[in-house]
């Protein structure tokens, strides 16, 4: 009994202690005298991209003699949980690379270091890449790679089907029909409404006109949310796209001539020609997004890489940045993994312009916008994708389904 | 005859069921990437081929991984057969002051959803400097409460008088566990040892978060790398499975004679 | 069992001639658990704990004390969330399914294991039972997502060349959880019946033999003699596994990721996936009643099994 008055008295000790202070100024960057830069630089970095960065940066260590990086590669299912511990435990490394929608969580934490303007260009980069990296109104790390949407669509099939690439919604519309009915196409158009399937409703509202916030607040229930969501939904109604295949079946079914079309990023051209063989490379183009009313803006994302303020070696950290950001050596990044440049020169260099399709997310770009870089966004992230899913499957009509996700979303809130 | 005939019939069906889906994995295993997805499915590879083990080898520090699993996994196996049954044996057979409020506790532990703990872990493991480092990968688990669970489980069964005689002599506890209570304890002890070396050999949270640099990662850990939603490449996840399964096989066949020593326990009854 | 244990050590205790060093010992004996507790799980607990009270998010961790305090909010917030009503839900069926056929399946294969069948076999067959309960889930997850595949997977060409369509098993919301109640089942039994087997062989061949002299047939051996005498084993699985499954998570996160539409989500995957999404305080408020109902089971089945 004793010890358990302790106990709540040491509780309600630590409760008083409790409590949010206001925010404070926007934070300072500091300028970075990259001529000091000596020692070991420690990166992490996820997926391909952490496998190959290890062997690519021993051409920085050429030209930096004196800098050495250690890359750690680490899988991308543990790499939030990993580095939300490793800020915890104030054990970061130098360099760390981010999903462009963690930006707003990672920077909350008052872990990473404001990019230094004296180092760092933000108009060498795209404008949408660069708004990844900014929140409440400063700037953390660079964007390292970018990720854009575009339609992809079986050359052969829309051939034989007779029919052009769309341009708008309703010539979307006709196109999946037309594969689907003269070309044999039956899965239609795969339309992701599992994780991740948020980045197909999206654009979808930019496209009508829309925005899921505006002044801090989210604005899900609104009417062109809805025309987004039907516009989507109307796909499965009309059985021009599946929800009984199984996770993985998709590429395959692409490949096959089951799916005639698909949104999805430009990882899909290298994919596509594994998955396929060599022969299908010329069986498949990619198009702009269809425009809707308001145009045909597409989500952009990708990786930014950021420092840590803890980092030991902060000016080598810095400077093995700048390098990643040059736009040669985007463009060499580009042929190693096929990750798009973020800095808009890097798309002149020669390995950009080789593949028409690849172009054409260059100048998808142009026209693309971030997701919100507020710290909660992967939490309203995976409400829209729980509620997408319920509209893909037919248990929730469209206007429902903004409804209720505005309601959650405003239970969490924006985070600001 | 014919009731044996029908149960080695019954149990060999049931293994048929059971091994399938490993049986069919050690061959996808040799199959070049295109034929593993292949419809209509391959049994037997058309085209035998070791490139996925290759590209395992080739892309990851397997080797290192390897090693840095074995040693996680041996030095819990080793913390918890001692400690494990140490603890057992004080719930077992030595009444004390607070038992059942530890006995709460262990069972508490055994409770909780593991990824509770997981930060505020992380940070006093960061505290004590060992980030990075296998003490910290195995420290948190060096006893854990399934063991105690099971040890206390079998110690109580050993008849009291054993431990009586024992003491009545002069012997103390130490002596009595170590030289009494252990050695009857062989067929428990395996199936912990077991248990523990492939919980920690699976583990894959933990060791990812605590393992900052390639050299550090145990096996689990290498392979998510390149296991990723965009592009999961099969052939080289199926033969990474099948390297984390064999060593665990190759332990448990090793271990079967002690699996058997039941026997020798039942003549003590 | 926790009654017969004291009452032995009761016993125990009477007849030994220094009972107050005991206590001493005993705790020498229980140190190791005791430091790892104190020191690795009483403080994190605690933080789980506490959290739960707050509105802490993964932005907080660098300032843990810098969050406000909101009572019980996060508690009634998990009553009126679809998803972990159907959480709760679908753990439910889980662990009332998965249990006995857990439980059927390792004593099954354990009694046949026993009944007397050659050494060389019996260990074969016990390795192979056996082999799915210490394989990687990562292994496991990779062969049954091939297995259930709706085209090209070996089971449905199996029901094609019967003349039945398959269905596609992990995409269908009414099939998604069964399968993976059979794959959890296929996959635990060899633990349940590893222990069975060493209780089993535990029994005094003699008790079988004044049975028989009884004139007590197979089913009435098996009735009186051999499940009176596996009653502990039979707890030990019945609690650890129903601890176990009532955390169980792995097994949809690698298959189905909790999908379609929430049909696998358990529990433990929701919590999961709270901490995952940054949600620390939510969380902690939903682990916390996750603890709380798995506690609350483990007494009952230690009450319920308390020899009267």
């Amino acid at each position: 009994m004793k010890r358990f008055v302790i106990g709540v008295a040491a509780v309600g000790l630590l409760a008083t202690a409790c409590g949010r202070s206001a925010g404070g100024p926007a934070e300072e960057a500091k300028d970075v005298d990259v001529n000091k830069a000596a020692g070991e630089v420690t990166v992490w970095a996820m997926g391909a991209e952490g496998e190959a960065l290890g062997a690519f940066a021993k051409e920085f260590e050429a030209a930096n003699p004196g800098v050495t990086v250690k890359v750690t590669p680490l899988g991308w299912d543990v790499a939030h949980d990993k580095i939300t511990a490793a800020i915890a435990g104030n054990a970061t490394p130098d360099v760390s690379m981010l999903g462009s929608t963690w930006m707003g969580e990672m920077a909350k934490t008052g872990a990473l270091e404001p990019t230094p303007g004296n180092l760092i260009d933000e108009s060498v980069f795209f404008p949408g890449a660069w708004g990844t990296g900014e929140v409440a109104g400063t700037a953390y790390g660079v964007p390292w790679y970018v990720e854009t949407r575009a339609f992809y669509y079986r050359t052969d099939l829309a051939e034989k089907a007779g029919v052009k690439p769309p341009a708008t919604w309703e010539e979307t519309t006709a196109f999946v029909k037309a594969l689907k009915d003269k070309a044999g196409a039956d899965l239609g158009v795969e339309q992701n409404f599992k994780q991740g399937s948020w980045q197909e409703v999206v654009p979808l509202v930019w496209q009508a006109g829309g925005d899921i916030s505006a002044a801090g607040k989210w604005t899900f229930d609104t009417p062109e949310m809805v025309t987004a969501l039907t516009h989507y939904a109307s796909f499965f109604e009309d059985g021009l796209a599946a929800t009984d295949q199984p996770t993985g079946a998709f590429p395959q079914t692409f490949v096959k001539g089951k799916v005639g079309a698909f949104y999805s990023g430009p990882w899909m051209i290298a994919g596509m020609e594994k998955e396929g063989g060599a022969d299908f490379a010329g069986k498949f183009s990619v198009a702009p997004y269809p425009k809707g009313s308001a145009g045909g803006t597409s989500v952009i994302g990708g990786s930014n890489m950021v420092v840590f303020k803890s980092a030991k070696n902060r000016e080598a950290a810095w400077k093995f940045l700048q390098w990643l950001t040059d736009p040669k050596v985007q463009a060499s990044w580009f042929g190693k993994v096929a990750a798009l440049p973020s800095v808009q020169a890097a798309w002149q260099e020669p390995a950009l312009t080789a593949d028409q399709r690849v172009g054409v997310f260059g100048d998808q770009l142009k026209d693309a916008r971030s997701a919100p870089a507020v710290p909660t966004w992967e939490q309203v992230a995976k409400v829209m994708e729980t509620e997408i899913e319920k509209l893909a499957l037919g248990k929730q009509s469209a206007a429902d389904t903004a409804k209720a996700m505005q309601a959650q979303a405003e239970t969490i809130g924006t985070g600001a | 005859m014919t009731r044996r005939m029908w149960t080695y019939a019954g149990l060999a069906a049931g293994l048929v069921l059971v091994a399938f889906p490993f049986g069919w994995t050690l061959l996808a295993s040799f199959k070049p990437e295109s034929e593993i997805r292949r419809d209509p499915p391959t049994f037997l590879p058309d085209q035998w081929t070791f490139a996925n083990y290759a590209g395992l080898f080739e892309r990851t520090q397997m080797d290192q991984a390897f090693f840095n699993s074995t040693v996680v996994a041996l030095a819990a196996v080793a913390g918890n057969l001692l400690f494990c049954s140490m603890v057992g044996y004080a719930f077992a057979k030595l009444p004390f002051r607070g038992r059942n409020v530890l006995f709460g506790l262990v069972l508490v532990q055994l409770m909780v959803p593991a990824i509770v703990v997981m930060i505020p872990q992380f940070v006093l493991i960061a505290s004590f400097g060992l980030v990075n480092t296998f003490l910290g990968i195995i420290l948190p688990t060096i006893v854990t409460p399934l063991g105690i669970f099971l040890m206390r489980q079998f110690i109580a069964d050993i008849p009291d008088e054993l431990v009586h005689a024992a003491r009545v002599d002069g012997a103390r506890e130490f002596r009595i566990f170590f030289q009494i209570v252990l050695p009857l304890c062989k067929p428990a002890l395996a199936t912990l040892g077991l248990i523990t070396f492939f919980t920690s050999w699976n583990g894959f949270i933990w060791p990812a978060v605590v393992a900052q640099s390639e050299d550090m990662y145990t096996l689990p850990v290498a392979l998510a790398i390149f296991s990723n939603a965009q592009a999961t490449q099969y052939g080289l996840l199926i033969a990474g499975a099948v390297v984390v399964v064999l060593p665990i096989l190759v332990i448990f066949l090793f271990l079967q004679r002690y699996f058997v020593q039941g026997t020798t326990f039942t003549g003590l009854k | 069992m926790v009654a017969t244990v004291e009452a032995r050590a009761a016993r125990a205790a009477v007849a030994t001639p220094r009972p107050l060093r005991r206590t001493g010992i005993a705790w020498v004996f229980v140190a190791p658990f005791v430091v790892v507790f104190a020191v690795f799980w009483a403080g994190p607990l605690l933080v789980g704990l506490g959290m739960s009270f707050t509105d802490m998010r993964s932005t907080d961790v660098r300032n843990p004390l810098g969050v406000d305090l909101v009572g019980l909010r996060n508690y009634l917030r998990l009553f009126d969330d679809e998803l972990m009503r159907k959480a709760a839900f679908n753990t439910l069926v889980f662990v009332v399914t998965t249990l006995p056929l857990t439980l059927g399946l390792g004593l099954a294969a354990a009694v046949a294991l026993n009944s007397g069948i050659a050494r060389l076999p019996a260990a074969f067959f016990r390795l192979g039972y056996y082999l799915p309960y210490i394989t990687s889930i990562i292994g496991i997850a990779v062969a049954w997502r091939f297995l259930l595949d709706p085209e090209a997977g070996p089971v449905n060409q199996l029901l094609a060349a019967v003349g039945v369509d398959g269905p596609s098993w992990l995409a269908d919301e009414t099939l998604a959880l069964p399968v993976i109640i059979v794959m959890t089942a296929w996959r635990s039994f060899g633990f349940d019946m590893v222990i069975f087997l060493a209780a089993l062989q535990g029994i005094p061949k003699e008790l079988y033999e004044a049975a028989e002299v009884d004139g007590a047939g197979r089913w009435e051996r098996f009735r009186w003699v051999t499940l009176p005498m596996l009653r502990p084993a039979l707890l030990f699985c019945t609690v650890y596994s129903s601890i176990g499954f009532t955390q169980f998570m792995e097994e949809p996160l690698v298959m189905t990721k909790g999908g379609p539409a929430g049909a696998t989500t358990s529990a433990s995957l929701a919590i999961y996936n709270q901490f995952g999404s940054g949600n620390f305080g939510y969380a902690g408020a939903a682990a916390t009643v996750l603890f709380t109902v798995i506690a609350a089971l483990a007494f009952l089945q230690f009450r319920l099994a308390r020899p009267r």
